[in-house]
């Protein structure tokens, strides 16, 4: 039976340590949670006590600045997608690597199709969660579709104008 | 003109990868049609009446001879054997198989063209002067920064689902041909008192449903800064930008909720975070992107061109065409050639694959191997040297494009309309072919002078009418074609929103409202007073009485 | 309110592969109207809505839509739009098809 939710990324399914809690579930402890915003926001000093890490699930309305505080203490963040013409989690992301020096996990959630995962790895993306039609094959042709690009990226790529001005020197 | 090099080619060859791939998977059904919608519009592939359309890309207008003549093939080996130039400077084809689309994208990915970003919520194709590089009045060309804009925003991974379309048009004279006050973002090129070259941004205007020209949002941009700026605008816009409503989605929409002044107090604290991080473009890569557009050597010639002038003289069709389709030059015995497609009784834009091939041989021969396309659905042979003019007209007299008529009535702007698009609501192009036959006589063309008829087949107002100096909106009237008239619309460094003067008349009706209107304006014209600066001084009133009466 | 939709109406796409405008006959799809099978009912034209979300969902035709079609024999669409649809462009009479089967 394909389960109804599974995590990948870039180079295909991973496995998933994260509990997903209703606002009204109890945090068991040690776990590893992922909370609400509102929730993280309420008791943020209980869930970092009791829980052994603290993820939270943010839409790309979020206001940075309010989580900016919770930050360094946050293992995962997870941005969903409303549908797949939600373009908000790609600016999210890169802001929260760019802008406020997020290190670790950043997962997209939603109706994103594979052939967004690229654009999302280079806004700072690095892992998936995915429904059971999303082509993990898909995924794969789509992060290599691209070599070149003209912009930066998080991943602080060369551009193609470095890489034409790096070519002119040699 | 701009020439690909190994990366951007590999960036093409690995978008029509990318696409076939795509295509692949909708016909064994593995994306859906709401997954698979949004990929094939950003290549350009619409779904409208009778087939798939599909809207190639000519960034900023400009095309070499081996470009035009690929298109000419395309539209025999995959289409009807024609195209149709629209308001956005690009080509549209009407009769497209998806199952050929990779095929087609692989043969126009061989003269470095595409259809990416001519659709879809992203950064749109850029448009520019279709004048660029050859007038005198210029700052810089503006094909030089949209070219730079072409790169940044293909394939942009922050900004490629944006709340909406999103369209910049750059100019780099004072007298505006691109429209900029009518853009998501306009560029005016302009030198500051120390000297330096940067840019006024506008940013906020669009047509559709809620007319809005664009706020002023800096009086100065260096011109090193321009792509931090860039993003900061889009960004704040992909942030805060309404998702909700698609009618509401433009940032045109954001700038009025949020007010100019806050709009801009954003934009401007975003770009100091970011404008030291590297986002801006390395000099020397300007510097290389210009070199490209360096003007093909001029011969030195003496004016007057007797030749030229003799065969003015002599021949009277020739002299009015060049009173109107021939635009001064900036180098002496040089001059800019408007070909129009618009001749009488025709389809505005529209052209054949043969006329194409032929428009390409012109250019060959007699412009430096460089056609562009217009906003007013127009080509421009942008290097013709005078003493060639007369056998250019000739030429075109051959194929139906020497039509003495850029900038008149005649010289209509008509969207698709119910005729080929899904969205319309009334038929655009016959109300256009009939205005023209109406007027067709060029001595009354030419007697009622400047005059912009500007017809969109619904509110999308891809046929600009809020910018016509007359402005005709197809709409639907209890399953009926009814057409709306506005008044005093602009493009140009002027530019204004038309004013609905009344109710609307019917298909049988429109010609002659039309020809009323020309009549209101020819009885109080002053003299040597084009209509666009009658209607300015004397406002709808007259036009109003002599339309429906007074009442 | 609105008043009751009972006037006859035909199921209408364009196939997904080519984009070509087809009707749907009763059995298969034709690129003419006059083929077109016709709803006389309210309960027949929600037959063919089902009939056409069903080739919608299995890849077949895109755009799909039940529309009016005039109380005649060869049941002319009723709306201009449809009319259009059926034939071509008005402004390009010579790539017109017609709305049957020479
Ligand atoms: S203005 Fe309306 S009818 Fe005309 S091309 Fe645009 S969407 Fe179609």
């Amino acid at each position: 039976m394909v389960p109804a939710s599974r995590v990948l990324d870039r180079n295909g399914p991973i496995a998933d340590g994260w509990q997903r809690l209703a606002d009204d579930a109890p945090a068991p402890a040690g776990a590893s949670v992922l909370v609400s915003f509102a929730r993280l926001k309420n008791e943020h000093n209980a869930l970092f006590a009791t829980a052994g890490a603290v993820g939270v699930d943010i839409g790309g309305d979020v206001e940075l600045e309010e989580l900016e505080p919770l930050l360094p203490r946050l293992g995962l963040i997870v941005v969903r997608f409303a549908t797949m013409r939600d373009g908000r989690p790609f600016s999210v992301g890169r802001l929260l690597r760019e802008r406020y020096g997020f290190t670790r996990d950043l997962r997209a959630v939603g109706d994103f199709i594979p052939d967004q995962v690229l654009f999302l790895l280079r806004c700072g993306f690095n892992s998936f969660e995915v429904g059971p039609n999303f082509s993990a094959e898909a995924l794969k042709h789509s992060v290599a579709a691209y070599t070149v690009w003209y912009q930066r990226g998080v991943e602080r790529n060369a551009t193609v104008a470095e890489m034409r001005l790096a070519k002119e020197k040699a | 003109m701009y020439i690909y090099d190994d990366f951007d080619q590999t960036v093409a060859k690995q978008r029509v990868a990318e696409f076939r791939d795509q295509v692949d998977r909708r016909l064994k059904g593995e994306l859906t049609e709401e997954q698979f919608r949004p990929l094939r519009l950003m290549n350009g592939l619409y779904l409208q009446l009778h087939a798939y359309m599909l809207r190639v890309a000519v960034p900023y207008g400009t095309m070499s001879v081996a470009q035009v003549r690929k298109l000419a093939d395309i539209a025999r080996k995959y289409d009807r054997g024609y195209g149709h130039f629209t308001t956005r400077q690009n080509l549209q084809y009407n009769w497209i198989k998806l199952e050929q689309m990779p095929d087609l994208l692989a043969d126009l990915a061989s003269v470095q063209m595409h259809g990416n970003q001519t659709s879809g919520n992203c950064v749109r194709n850029v448009t520019a002067d279709h004048f660029a590089g050859v007038i005198a009045d210029e700052v810089e060309d503006p094909r030089i920064v949209s070219e730079v804009i072409r790169q940044w925003s293909t394939f942009h991974p922050e900004f490629s689902w944006l709340p909406r379309k999103f369209k910049i048009a750059v100019t780099g004279a004072a007298k505006d041909r691109a429209a900029v006050q009518w853009h998501d973002i306009g560029l005016q090129i302009v030198r500051n008192e120390a000297g330096e070259v940067g840019y006024i941004v506008f940013v906020g205007g669009g047509m559709g449903r809620i007319p809005v020209l664009a706020t002023k949002v800096r009086a100065f941009l260096p011109k090193q800064e321009l792509l931090s700026y860039l993003e900061a605008i889009l960004r704040v816009y992909n942030r805060y930008g309404r998702r909700d409503n698609i009618h509401k989605a433009r940032i045109k929409i954001l700038v009025r909720d949020l007010g100019p002044e806050e709009f801009t107090r954003q934009v401007e604290a975003e770009w100091e975070q970011t404008r030291h991080t590297g986002i801006n473009l390395p000099p020397e890569e300007e510097t290389r992107i210009a070199r490209y557009f360096t003007p093909p050597a001029y011969e030195a010639i003496t004016e007057p061109v007797t030749a030229f002038e003799d065969a003015k003289k002599k021949n009277r069709g020739f002299a009015q065409w060049v009173s109107t389709n021939v635009h001064p030059h900036k180098a002496p015995g040089y001059a800019i050639v408007t070909i129009s497609l618009k001749p009488i009784g025709g389809i505005p834009g529209d052209i054949s694959a043969d006329q194409m091939d032929a428009v390409a041989d012109l250019a060959e021969r007699y412009s430096a191997a460089e056609v562009r396309a217009t906003h007013i659905q127009n080509l421009v042979l942008p290097n013709v040297k005078q003493a060639d003019l007369l056998a250019v007209w000739q030429r075109l007299g051959e194929i139906g494009f020497a039509d003495a008529n850029a900038g008149l009535i005649t010289d209509v702007i008509a969207c698709p309309g119910l005729d080929y698009c899904s969205l319309a609501n009334a038929r655009s192009i016959p109300i256009a072919q009939r205005i023209s036959e109406r007027f067709a006589d060029l001595d009354r063309q030419h007697d009622v002078g400047e005059l912009q008829i500007k017809i969109s087949g619904c509110i999308n107002a891809c046929g600009h009418h809020h910018a016509g100096h007359i402005g005709i909106l197809g709409v639907d009237k209890a399953g009926q074609e009814f057409y709306q008239i506005t008044l005093g619309g602009a493009g140009d460094e002027t530019a204004a929103t038309g004013q609905l003067l009344g109710p609307g008349f019917s298909s049988d009706q429109i010609v002659d409202a039309i020809e009323k209107v020309v009549g209101a304006y020819l009885d109080i014209r002053q003299p040597n007073e084009p209509f666009i600066a009658t209607y300015r001084r004397v406002g709808p009133a007259p036009f109003k009485e002599k339309l429906y009466g007074t009442r | 309110m609105a008043k009751p939709d009972t006037g006859p109406k035909v199921l209408t796409g364009n196939l997904l592969r080519d984009g070509a405008t087809v009707y749907y006959t009763g059995k298969d799809w034709s690129l003419y109207v006059t083929d077109a099978k016709v709803a006389a009912t309210p309960e027949e034209a929600e037959e063919l809505r089902k009939i056409g979300a069903a080739a919608y969902a299995a890849n077949l035709v895109i755009d799909v839509n039940v529309v009016d079609v005039q109380s005649t024999p060869d049941h002319v669409p009723a709306h201009i739009r449809e009319q259009i649809r059926a034939t071509g462009p008005t402004v390009r009479r010579d790539l017109n098809k017609s709305m049957s089967p020479e």
